[in-house]
């Protein structure tokens, strides 16, 4: 049996023409998200040009629930009642959104505004052996601080990174008697405050005269706040990797151990860097412990067994109070850069974690 | 019609090299085979007492309806099983001329000895196809010369070798669903397994895959023993040689109902059950 189309009946393939059905809307669709937009700014904006209440607070308390009564309006009006719950969640989820970056951007534009005046290419990389608080910002820089918190945070990713992972592995793959311990000492771990952390290798390492204040002092610090971190994390990417290819692997004839490195990590490669680069993200601006494991001076240190050392958190810390302005404006710089930093690292992790194949 | 008659004629002649081969090769030589076998997750039985002797390059269809213990039971022979926790086990499986549940023999030799090709296709994902042709090579340790020939010679024993030559190092998951699988069963054969159990490997793919990998099944069995779970009573057929029944009662543990030459089970069946399941009258 077959069935023939009448050459006529067919719609002209050739001189189709995009369209979106679906996005076609009713006039009052339009008018109604109009209204609905414009009512509560304007009201809004009267009452913020005629009052004294400040911006922040006109925005909370009228603009908010003004709004979300105005979206709920608009879409009963459009869609009936089915509409304005839908109307509520999408203005809180945007609102929630906005709030955020609102947040996250004026972070980001303080550091500028209040920096941006210390901030030059000699600051980046000299240092501050003979700046005063009183110095002119044309002089000194916190090169040596740059210098001292890579050198730190290298030092505590390279002890921190393998037990982490080790610990994750135990977790995972080698599922000992252990597990629940174990994995309850990271957690509480985790809680350690990082002053303890920093006061604990004062007193076993620095106190007892093994090692002085410095770069491996403050990176044995850090490292106990980046542990749980990194264990944590390496643990939940490690649970991702499907049983399907570790059952695959051992069917080969593979040892457990030849499972996890050729086979378990590769696949959570990426994961593992975010672990490692949210071990990172939670030191990098601790102060306490560095205030107290490594110190702070003003000269370039490359030396981490070389006594006391630099970071920029210290550095921060010990400007940002000054009754100097440049001082200030050089703390906040600082900060600035330590930010920079960060996003730094993460651009280089992502680059690295995407790698040859394309991990799934 | 037509082509309905061609199918059924291919059947038969399929069955008929079958029993020639089984009816010449007797008596037949036994690769492996379960004593007594019985498994247990956590307090729950679920398999009790399970004989069979699996002979020497040939298909063995393990069949029977779903939670009857088909996939624990072949998962039991390369000693996958104990890696679930709260697995038990009594009986014992002999693989030459030892069990191989014995306190001094290594799982890992004997993984080594048989291979397994799973349901779902696992290839790794972060390694080429070339490199999962070899992985089995790097993870068992084992050493192998001429790495080329190998994956030129496992490739196109699973029948995949022209359709990825020219890409071996594409990463792995750019493959479809039954182009993995093949690469899997390429990757179990690198390491010049003994026996290939193989558990449902077609469930999760296309007619047209499902076929590739029934020849490839055929073409592997000259050289290697072939133990395969299938829900699909006509791929029993047209595979194997021999057939095993499992039913399990509810709440009891699974057994083997019946046994024997495939032609056998699915001509003329012993037991009323077997009858109906081949039959497709329950299950």
């Amino acid at each position: 049996m077959t069935v023939t189309f009448d050459a006529q009946s067919l719609p002209e393939l050739q001189n189709q023409q995009i369209a979106h059905p679906w996005r076609k809307k009713p006039p009052i669709f339009t008018l109604s998200v109009i209204l609905a937009t414009v009512i509560p700014l304007a009201i809004v904006a009267l009452v913020y040009v005629g009052t004294d209440i400040p911006g922040a607070v006109v925005m909370t308390v009228v603009y908010f629930p003004l709004q979300m009564i105005a979206s709920g309006i608009a879409a009963f009006a459009t869609r009936g009642k089915r509409g304005i719950a839908d109307s509520i969640i999408i203005v809180n989820a945007i609102g929630a959104t906005l709030f955020s970056l609102i947040i996250l951007i004026s972070v980001i534009g303080s550091l500028i505004i209040r920096g941006i005046s210390a901030l030059s290419l000699h600051f980046l990389y000299q240092n501050n052996v003979y700046v005063s608080p009183s110095t002119p910002l044309e002089y000194g820089g916190i090169g040596h601080a740059v210098i001292g918190t890579l050198l730190i945070v290298g030092i505590s990713t390279l002890i921190a990174v393998p037990i982490g992972v080790a610990t994750a592995i135990y977790i995972t793959e080698v599922r000992g008697r252990a597990v629940p311990y174990v994995r309850f000492f990271v957690q509480s771990m985790a809680g350690v405050p990082s002053v303890v952390a920093g006061l604990f290798i004062l007193t076993i390492i620095v106190a007892t005269g093994a090692f002085s204040q410095g770069a491996f002092a403050g990176g044995l610090a850090y490292a106990i706040l980046m542990l749980p971190t990194v264990a944590r994390t390496a643990e939940e990417v490690l649970k991702l990797v499907p049983e399907d290819l570790r059952t695959g692997a051992l069917a080969l004839g593979s040892t457990r151990a030849r499972t996890v490195f050729k086979v378990v990590l590769p696949a959570a490669r990426t994961g593992i860097i975010t672990a490692i680069i949210l071990g990172i993200a939670r030191v990098i601006g601790e102060t306490a412990p560095l205030l107290l494991a490594a110190g702070s001076v003003d000269s370039t240190v490359l030396n981490p067994f070389g006594g006391p050392i630099a970071s920029i958190p210290t550095y921060i810390f010990n400007n940002v109070a000054l009754p100097y302005p440049d001082a200030v404006a050089r703390a906040w710089a600082s900060a600035l850069v330590l930010l920079v930093l960060v996003a730094i690292l993460f651009v280089l992790a992502r680059i690295f974690g995407r790698g040859r194949l394309s991990s799934k | 019609m037509e082509m309905i008659d061609v199918e059924n004629a291919e059947g038969i002649e399929v069955l008929e090299t079958q029993m020639e081969k089984a009816q010449s090769s007797a008596p037949t030589e036994i690769e492996m085979s379960s004593r007594e076998l019985s498994v247990w997750f956590g307090k729950r039985k679920v398999l009790e007492g399970v004989n069979i002797d699996f002979p020497k390059k040939s298909v063995t269809a393990l069949i029977g309806p779903s939670g009857c213990g088909k996939s624990t039971f072949i998962r039991t022979l390369n000693r996958l099983h104990e890696l679930i926790p709260g697995a038990a086990l009594a009986g014992s499986v002999l693989y030459e001329g030892r069990d191989i549940y014995d306190r001094d023999v290594d799982p890992v030799q004997i993984r080594l000895k048989i291979g397994m090709v799973f349901q779902k296709p696992n290839p790794f994902p972060s390694m080429t196809i070339r490199g999962n042709v070899l992985s089995g090579l790097k993870l068992s340790g084992m050493k192998r010369s001429n790495h080329d020939d190998i994956v030129e010679e496992t490739l196109t024993a699973a029948g995949l070798w022209t359709e990825v030559k020219d890409r071996l190092g594409a990463a792995a998951g750019e493959l479809s669903g039954g182009q993995a699988q093949r690469l899997v069963i390429a990757r179990a054969l690198a390491v010049q397994p003994h026996v290939l159990l193989m558990d449902e490997p077609c469930s999760a793919l296309d007619p047209a895959s499902t076929l590739k990998i029934e020849e490839t099944i055929r073409e592997l069995s000259k050289d290697v023993t072939i133990i395969i779970v299938t829900h699909n009573m006509q791929q029993a057929v047209r595979v194997s040689d021999y057939t095993a029944f499992f039913l399990a009662a509810e709440n009891e543990p699974g057994h083997v109902v019946e046994q024997g030459l495939t032609t056998e089970i699915f001509g003329n069946p012993q037991d009323q059950r077997t009858l109906d399941y081949v039959n497709g009258r329950f299950g």
